[in-house]
């Protein structure tokens, strides 16, 4: 068990960026996610870490120890791979015990057994010990690999997306049923995916990275409320978070008010929020789908638009809004009511839900106040 | 614009093996939005190049129109064909791709430009038309290719996975303009998707194909609420309806052997399970009500994973083998170790028999 810390870590291909200046501290037993689009430089901070590469600029300590330098063998890392690379006509046993024979490791035959039955019963596959790899199913395979990680007992588990080569379907059951053993393993682990929804369910943290450069760490409740960057905000969410330019005007009653989409609608923002707006008179906001609600009568509070789209996806809908001064919004509305295109609507957006970016550089400013979900506790 | 209609339709590759499509019978209406979804190796792609003229019949019917085409030439059929490699002209520029056909057929030079600015703002291709092909990223010759299969307005449009190579981004959007595109044209179209969310999203209705046979076709809404059998189940849906097996017992209650997952069921569910020794039982996450207080015919469990997803929460109870995901409000807490009280809405529930898969 070890803390891993990074310190401005670079690393160049040619002429090219790998990752540059990325300085990160991962504490003992945190399960941090690194989280970027493709070509973000994800797998290149986890090869670093593992010392498969070499930075050109910056350092790494595992447990305190500084490990530049350091053979990936003698770093005591555990990389789980996307494929698992299980050996399949061998046993789960033979599989979980391999690690231990290489003569780098001199486990006893008696000690070898009774670790690779200790995190067998933690992964739940001791009743598979005897069955060869090909007899198993995905979900097995995975907790094999993971327990063949496991009886290393390594300071660090590396993952690199080992989610992504599963279908959809059979992704969402992995992944919860990682997230499950995750809390048996108590090993600091880096998992990197470009899956949002893996980076938030898994991640302690998540370190989100792009173009090789680190965006911003957080939990991922900060991170999906309170995004550093609209390129932050519009990576987490499908379909993605509705960026809309907004006017402030000062009210009588001393409530900032809004003008967006085109219209005068009185969404009042507090003077706490608007202090932190540094005098700002256009700010873009960040509006989530699912906050959008379509209004079912007049109201005074209602924006007003044409339906372009409408994509029924079971359990919920995704309506395409034209709203009245010509911005495409999207709002993710409930399954069981369908709409005809190029009918007018009324929608609310709802104001405890904004958030607040600058209009040039697109950094946070504030949100309008706490989101539902974060009204409750942890 | 056309009816189109397949009768019996059949493809067998090689004597004596499996055919490749069995018997498919559909009947797609003017104007009508088709998605053939499965997964790989279901038929459906082969089904589509058989319309398209691709590849020949075995044996049945395809009829474009009132006019039987089994032996017309692809290009006499009046259809529109958006491939994922079919391949553009490389000497020419975007704009002059999207032309040549319509050139070729006599449409005046304003009306060709017309057509041009209209399908790029849809594709958003307006920037790369003075483009050679060349030089576009294969997200970009995707959606050439469909601008080029749909400027010729054709009898029938067909789209072999058109957005499989698009990001995520682009292919929500891309989603969004091709449903957009098929209202104000009502194209008859079939779309060949192995993405379930593409077909619902899209489609007026959906094919399911598996193994080359035909298991439900129906609207999205049908097909994603009361599912034909248990494959169309599972294939439809994110996450995953949760299935399992379960016998019942003497109370007439719903048991997973082995574990305390006890559910006692309505009149109607019990008359579908009828004498048999065990079935397979099926939930939406959507339709698991978790609740910290126990109420009549309640299932105790305890929570072992919960997921905070941001627009939802995913909450795992574990009986078992089985991991049962319920989605539930965003408000609502509860941590690993929680005792809890799971509710069904007997409505929501699917049961399909354990050999033959089929819906009770």
């Amino acid at each position: 068990m070890a803390s891993v810390h990074l310190h401005e870590l670079t690393k160049w291909y040619g002429k090219r960026r790998g990752i540059e200046d990325v300085t990160l501290d991962i504490a003992d037993q945190e399960f941090m996610t690194i989280f970027g689009p493709a070509g973000a430089g994800k797998t290149t901070t986890l090869n670093l870490i593992a010392g498969i590469v070499a930075p050109n600029r910056g350092g790494i300590r595992i447990g305190g120890r500084d490990v530049d330098g350091l053979e990936p063998a003698d770093r005591n890392v555990a990389m789980v791979f996307e494929s698992y690379a299980l050996y399949p006509q061998m046993t789960v046993f033979q599989n979980m015990a391999f690690p231990l024979r290489s003569p780098k490791h001199r486990t006893s035959a008696r000690e070898l057994e009774e670790r690779v039955r200790r995190y067998a019963k933690m992964m739940k596959i001791d009743h598979l010990l005897q069955r060869p790899i090909q007899a198993l199913s995905n979900g097995q395979r995975q907790r094999t690999a993971l327990g063949r990680a496991l009886v290393r007992q390594p300071d660090v588990f590396l993952m690199d997306e080992p989610l992504s080569h599963l279908d959809a379907k059979l992704r969402h059951s992995m992944r919860a049923e990682l997230k499950e053993m995750r809390s048996q393993l108590g090993t600091t682990t880096v998992y990197v995916t470009h899956d949002y929804l893996e980076a938030m369910s898994l991640g302690d943290r998540i370190a989100v990275i792009n173009l090789g450069r680190l965006q911003q760490v957080g939990t991922p409740k900060e991170i999906y409320f309170t995004p550093a960057s609209v390129e932050v905000a519009r990576l987490f969410g499908d379909p993605e978070i509705n960026v809309i330019g907004a006017r402030l005007r000062s009210k009588p009653d001393g409530l900032a008010g809004l003008q967006i989409l085109g219209e005068n609608i009185p969404i009042g923002v507090p003077s706490d929020v608007v202090s932190l707006l540094n005098g700002a008179e256009t700010v873009k906001l960040g509006v989530r789908p699912s906050d959008i609600e379509i209004a079912e009568n007049n109201g005074a509070g209602n924006f007003h638009g044409l339906v372009y789209s409408f994509e029924p996806l079971g359990t919920k809908s995704v309506l395409t809004i034209d709203a009245s001064d010509g911005s495409r919004i999207r709002a993710l509305i409930d399954g069981h009511r369908t709409f005809e295109v190029d009918r007018r609507i009324q929608f609310r957006i709802d104001p405890r839900s904004l958030v607040f970016f600058e209009t040039e550089k697109e950094g946070f400013l504030a949100k309008s106040r706490l989101n539902r979900q974060e009204a409750g506790d942890g | 614009m056309a009816e189109l209609t397949l009768r019996n339709l059949t493809k067998i590759y090689n004597p004596g093996t499996p055919a490749a499509v069995e018997q498919l019978s559909l009947e797609i209406r003017d104007g009508e939005f088709i998605a053939l979804l499965g997964p790989s190796g279901c038929g459906k792609s082969t089904t589509l190049r058989m319309v398209a003229g691709l590849e020949t019949v075995t044996s049945g019917e395809i009829l474009i129109g009132k006019k039987t085409v089994n032996q017309t030439h692809p290009k006499d059929r009046g259809v529109g064909l958006a491939f994922e490699n079919y391949a553009l002209y490389p000497p020419l520029r975007v704009r002059d791709n999207l032309a040549f056909n319509l050139k070729a057929h006599g449409v005046s030079g304003r009306e060709v430009e017309k057509r041009v600015a209209e399908i790029a703002k849809y594709l958003h291709i307006g920037d790369l038309l003075d483009l050679k092909p060349a030089a576009l990223s294969s997200g970009q010759k995707q959606r050439v290719n469909m601008a080029r299969a749909m400027i010729r307005r054709p009898a029938v449009l067909l789209l072999d996975e058109p957005l499989s190579h698009l990001d995520a981004r682009l292919r929500v959007q891309m989603r969004t303009e091709i449903k957009r595109l098929h209202a104000e044209q009502r194209f008859t179209t079939i779309i060949v998707t192995h993405d379930q969310l593409e077909a619902m999203a899209l489609a007026n209705r959906i094919a399911v194909l598996h193994d080359g046979r035909l298991q439900q076709f129906d609207t999205p809404l049908e097909v994603f609420n009361h599912p034909a059998n248990e494959f169309v189940a599972g294939f439809l849906g994110e996450p995953p309806m949760n299935i399992f097996e379960v016998t019942m017992d003497a109370g007439s209650r719903l048991v997973v052997p082995g574990t305390d997952f006890t559910l006692p069921l309505n009149d109607k569910l019990q008359r579908l399970f009828g004498s048999r020794a065990g079935a397979k039982f099926g939930v939406r996450p959507w339709g698991v009500k978790v609740s910290s207080t126990q109420s009549g015919g309640s299932v105790p469990g305890t929570v072992s994973v919960v997921e905070n997803l941001g627009d939802e929460t995913h909450v795992g109870v574990r009986y078992g083998e089985i991991l049962l995901m319920a989605s539930i409000p965003v408000t609502d807490r509860f941590k690993p170790g929680s005792k809890v009280q799971l509710t069904f809405n007997q409505d929501d529930l699917n049961l399909f028999d354990a050999t033959t898969g089929d819906r009770l």
